[in-house]
């Protein structure tokens, strides 16, 4: 692992810059980018962060930081495809490609600088290439590993170019806290505060055996962390773990609390669930319910089935008796369905006559839906749910394969 | 605001794959496009549609492509 060439784009304010591109009405002006429905800021422009406006605000605490702020709804397939065609022009570069998220990739360009003459050639050229196409711009950090190329790109934005080379790692490191390195939360700062530790230098230099002591098996990852050390390599889409499950969740416009009003949206998040799968030859075999109640208080509950299924409706019986064992005693706000204990090419044709006819409807309901779009044809009972489908782009979403979520 | 609306556009494609809304019809009246702010495509079934932002001198539109149907939507509407 030693001397590679890492580095991190981070798009800035991805959301909030692609429709100032849009609209050019919005640009120089502080807009948040929210959703449809109640929910929160997902991106505010520079211009609203200068004003406190922040991602995860509600619309009326974006307001009180910010009275001229402009709410803008979101338009994820605008966002998907410009991620997609950035993350495209990436693997010009170099084959070592891994998406972070959907605003967000490293890039390992070790081996492209025969061609390409140097780390810095390769983030001027994919930003000019970035900002001509699109007409946004990003941060880019260099370094010898993920864990300080995100340091970097944080170092200077929006625009940034920030090179960490690596005898300069531990002067940066010496003063920096610990907050700012990617995977220390809040609540590890607080923990490591308690032990004494403020910045990396002196995380880097804590003891081992108590660093382990408090905090087990992660606790020499934490030291390395603390000097910069990241042997993690850049894992590209075709690489990475296969899937450990499919799910969808929705957050409702409103609450509900009519056990029938449950089952119309547990019906469609079975059929969301199942559709992937069965797209991606995929099935499950425990069935996973998340329950969200109007004071926010989650419960999850889970059922493992004796065969392994993609078929919605079968996901959504599960899915019932889970929800029958639940005590209900106020509004639900979110529901989420997923299916984990997966196998893969899975492949069974039913042996009885009535599940064979099951089986051979839900492959021309899909033939249906591939054709025309999603729930173009559907179960009657979930015709009046409103607008079916994902709204929100998963942390998880990738520009292909299973994790490809077609969000609206 | 969005709206569904079959129209009538004027688009050169060329050179290459560029395809470039020109004008277009919507309420009896010529909207001349002065620019093309924005374009992005998604897949609606198996139908692939192009999105463009486009803008008159009068507000922002959103022009759809149905690249399987070949016809031409406005489907979103601002500032008029």
């Amino acid at each position: 692992m030693a001397d590679r060439i890492v580095m991190h784009v981070d798009m800035n304010a991805f959301f909030a810059s692609v429709e100032q591109q849009a609209n050019p009405e919005l640009r120089g002006k502080p807009i948040a980018v929210i959703g449809r429905g109640r929910t929160v800021v997902t991106t505010a422009s520079y211009e609203a962060r200068a004003f406190g406006v922040k991602t995860g605000m509600n619309t009326w605490q974006a307001k009180q930081a910010c009275p001229q702020v402009i709410f803008v709804i979101g338009d994820n397939r605008k966002y998907t495809h410009t991620s997609a065609g950035i993350m495209k022009m990436m693997l010009d570069y170099t084959p070592l490609v891994e998406v972070f998220s959907i605003d967000e990739a490293w890039l390992d360009v070790t081996h492209s600088l025969s061609i390409f003459g140097s780390a810095e050639n390769i983030a001027y050229l994919l930003k000019s290439r970035i900002r001509h196409r699109f007409g946004i711009t990003c941060s880019i950090g260099i370094a010898p590993n993920k864990l300080l190329a995100k340091l970097a790109s944080e170092m200077k934005k929006p625009d940034g170019l920030t090179v960490i080379p690596p005898a300069e790692v531990s002067r940066i490191l010496e003063q920096l806290p610990v907050k700012e390195l990617c995977g220390i939360g809040r609540k590890m700062e607080q923990q490591l505060l308690m032990m004494g530790i403020r910045t990396c230098g002196e995380l880097g230099r804590y003891q081992l055996e108590r660093l382990t002591r408090k905090f087990g098996v992660i606790g020499e990852r934490l030291q390395q962390m603390g000097k910069g050390i990241d042997n993690s390599p850049v894992v590209p889409v075709e690489d990475e773990q296969e899937v450990k499950s499919v799910g969808h969740s929705m957050t409702l416009d409103k609450d509900i609390e009519r056990r029938q009003d449950i089952l119309k949206y547990l019906l469609q998040l079975s059929e969301m669930v199942g559709r992937r799968a069965r797209r991606y030859n995929v099935a499950g075999r425990t069935v996973h319910l998340t329950v969200r109640f109007a004071d926010f208080s989650t419960i999850g509950r889970q059922c493992t089935m004796k065969n392994h299924t993609n078929r919605s409706d079968e996901i959504f019986n599960e899915a019932i008796s889970i929800l029958d064992t639940l005590g209900l005693d106020q509004p639900v706000r979110l529901l989420g369905v997923r299916i984990t204990n997966l196998c893969y090419q899975q492949q069974q044709f039913p042996l009885f006559e009535d599940e064979r006819r099951k089986v051979l409807a839900t492959s021309a309901m899909d033939e249906v839906n591939d054709r025309y779009g999603s729930f173009a044809v559907t179960y009657g009972s979930v015709l009046d749910n409103g607008d079916k489908g994902s709204f929100v782009i998963s942390p998880a979403w990738r520009p292909d394969g299973i994790r490809n979520v077609d969000v609206k | 605001m969005q709206i569904k609306e079959l129209i009538r556009v004027a688009v050169v494609f060329g050179p290459g794959r560029a395809i470039r809304p020109v004008w277009f019809d919507w309420h009896n009246r010529k909207h001349a496009v002065l620019e093309t702010t924005y374009t992005w495509s998604d897949l609606k079934g198996s139908a692939r549609r192009l999105h463009f932002a486009v803008r008159d001198d009068g507000g922002l539109y959103e022009l759809t492509y149905d690249t399987s149907e070949q016809t031409w939507e406005l489907t979103g509407l601002e500032g008029n």
